[in-house]
């Protein structure tokens, strides 16, 4: 059990003080040496675990641990932040940095490459691979020129095409369109369309597969 | 003063969420995270990853420690049935609580080798991460059980254990969302709040369609109040992702957290195609069963 009487760790309104300072320093100072990025949320991360540390129902709950849990808690916590720290989200998975939407973003018009496919019966379907293949929540973006070079474009068209065909017997693909689309961020007023505007990129033909 | 008594009367309460929690409430978080990776797994045609062009497959976490022809082995329609197979058995055998420790160990270990088979063709996204790292909390608690058990001659309930997992989840839970708000606030700074960055990634997912394909996200352009809400509940949303943890410590905070945060998963369902169907779920924790229902709190010591 804590007592009222128990001193604090660090002396509240000096590391208050101090800790931000040091975020300047480090940062901010002519050899910022370690970005803002890692010290700014460093900084926010410390006041909310600095004030768990001095709310008494936590501090009570801690201290009521057994050691092996509290060794484990610690364990947990701490691995997911350092995994945040390691602003890597592939080498360490599940101990990942945690970043969604964390960037400005300002392409005008916004892009999006696509594999449409015609069937035999003349049908029009995008051949998505996250429908195709439901265990990938996501697949990288097709316009991105380092995941995929012009080869593997073409392998994954034909995955496509083939996974389609083996659910879609009766009506087939027989061509696959790689295509661009667009979409306006600021369209002229009362613009309305039924799709995103299009281009081709390259096609290929499958008329030959059975 | 009056004052100080509306606020203390909207603040509520300040209680460590499951702190009352006993072994009932453990046992049925325990079937409950084993059975939404069941279901995850039965839905999963996991084998089809197969037929994908192998050099697209960029092995993450521990699929990365493994030899290449380990990997190949695994690509197969035969590897990638067995991997299945094996994860759900042993899950099936997790929901029956024998020898928890040992298979809550050996689910973690498969949970985590098909997360990152399942992330190998694309970018290593955070949906389900948060539910995988629950399963590590289980078995990770269930083997501090048994040393203690064992080992220690501390004299402590058993029944007072059952709050530590259930917090432990619950405060990765909330660390996930704050860590993702001080993320966006320090990297992306006022910039991604005042410009079109919202719309923007909006467009981007909806175009790009995923599993679910609403095809709505991309006329959000033609739309200026859907362009306005989307601006203004950025700043919004990420202020409730930096103060999650405060989910652990106030009820009347919670109540408006899950509402707002629920309606916003499902906004990002319908305008983006995203969905985190398993951090929805879990925000049944964030409710403190044990304080409502007698039967689901530990036996006083």
């Amino acid at each position: 059990m804590t007592t009222s009487e128990e001193k604090p760790l660090w002396l509240p309104p000096i590391s208050l003080v101090i800790v931000p300072l040091c975020v300047v320093m480090v940062s901010f100072s002519p050899w910022r040496f370690i970005p803002f990025n890692v010290t700014g949320q460093a900084l926010l991360l410390f006041i909310m675990l600095r004030a768990f540390c001095y709310w008494p129902p936590m501090v009570r709950w801690v201290k009521s641990m057994p050691v092996f849990h509290r060794a484990m808690f610690a364990l947990l916590i701490g691995s997911m932040i350092v995994g945040h720290y390691t602003l890597d989200s592939r080498t360490f998975y599940p101990y990942v940095s945690w970043f969604i939407f964390p960037t400005v973003r300002e392409d005008d018009p916004v892009t999006c490459r696509e594999f449409i496919a015609t069937t035999a019966g003349g049908k029009k379907v995008r051949l998505i691979v996250e429908q195709l293949f439901p265990s990938i929540v996501q697949i990288y973006p097709l316009d991105d020129p380092k995941q995929y070079t012009p080869a593997q474009l073409d392998h994954l068209a034909a995955a496509l095409a083939t996974a389609y065909n083996r659910r879609h017997a009766d009506d087939p693909v027989r061509q696959v369109d790689l295509v661009v689309m667009a979409v306006k961020l600021h369209p002229p007023a009362a613009e309305s369309r039924a799709e995103p505007s299009c281009q081709l990129l390259k096609r290929y033909d499958f008329s030959s597969d059975r | 003063m009056p004052v100080a008594q509306t606020l203390r009367l909207l603040i509520g309460p300040l209680e460590l969420l499951h702190e009352q929690a006993g072994p009932r409430l453990l046992r049925l978080t325990r079937l409950g995270l084993f059975l939404l990776w069941i279901v995850k797994l039965l839905l999963d045609p996991l084998w089809r990853l197969a037929y994908l062009p192998r050099e697209l497959f960029q092995p993450i976490g521990i699929l990365a420690l493994l030899p290449s022809a380990t990997i190949d082995n695994l690509m197969t329609p035969t590897g990638l049935t067995a991997l299945w197979l094996v994860t759900l058995t042993v899950l099936v055998i997790g929901l029956t609580n024998k020898a928890f420790p040992l298979t809550s160990t050996l689910a973690a270990i498969l949970l985590t080798a098909y997360s990152c088979l399942i992330r190998g063709f694309g970018p290593a996204v955070h949906t389900d991460t948060v539910a995988l790292l629950a399963v590590y909390v289980l078995a990770g608690f269930a083997w501090a059980d048994f040393f203690q058990t064992k080992f220690s001659k501390e004299k402590s309930s058993p029944s007072a254990w059952s709050s530590y997992p259930l917090v432990t989840i619950v405060a990765l839970l909330c660390l996930s969302y704050c860590l993702v708000g001080y993320s966006r606030f320090i990297r992306g700074g006022l910039p991604v709040f005042t410009g079109d960055t919202m719309e923007v990634w909006a467009i981007d997912a909806s175009l790009r369609a995923y599993y679910f394909n609403t095809n709505i996200g991309w006329h959000i352009p033609e739309w200026p109040l859907v362009v306005f809400m989307l601006k203004a509940g950025l700043p919004v949303i990420t202020l409730f992702e930096m103060t999650a943890p405060l989910c652990l410590v106030s009820s009347h905070y919670r109540w408006i957290f899950i509402p707002v945060m629920f309606s916003f998963h499902l906004l990002s369902l319908v305008v983006m195609n995203i969905f985190f169907f398993d951090d929805m779920l879990l925000y049944l924790l964030l409710i403190d069963w044990s304080r409502k229902f007698p039967a689901l709190r530990s036996a006083p010591k």
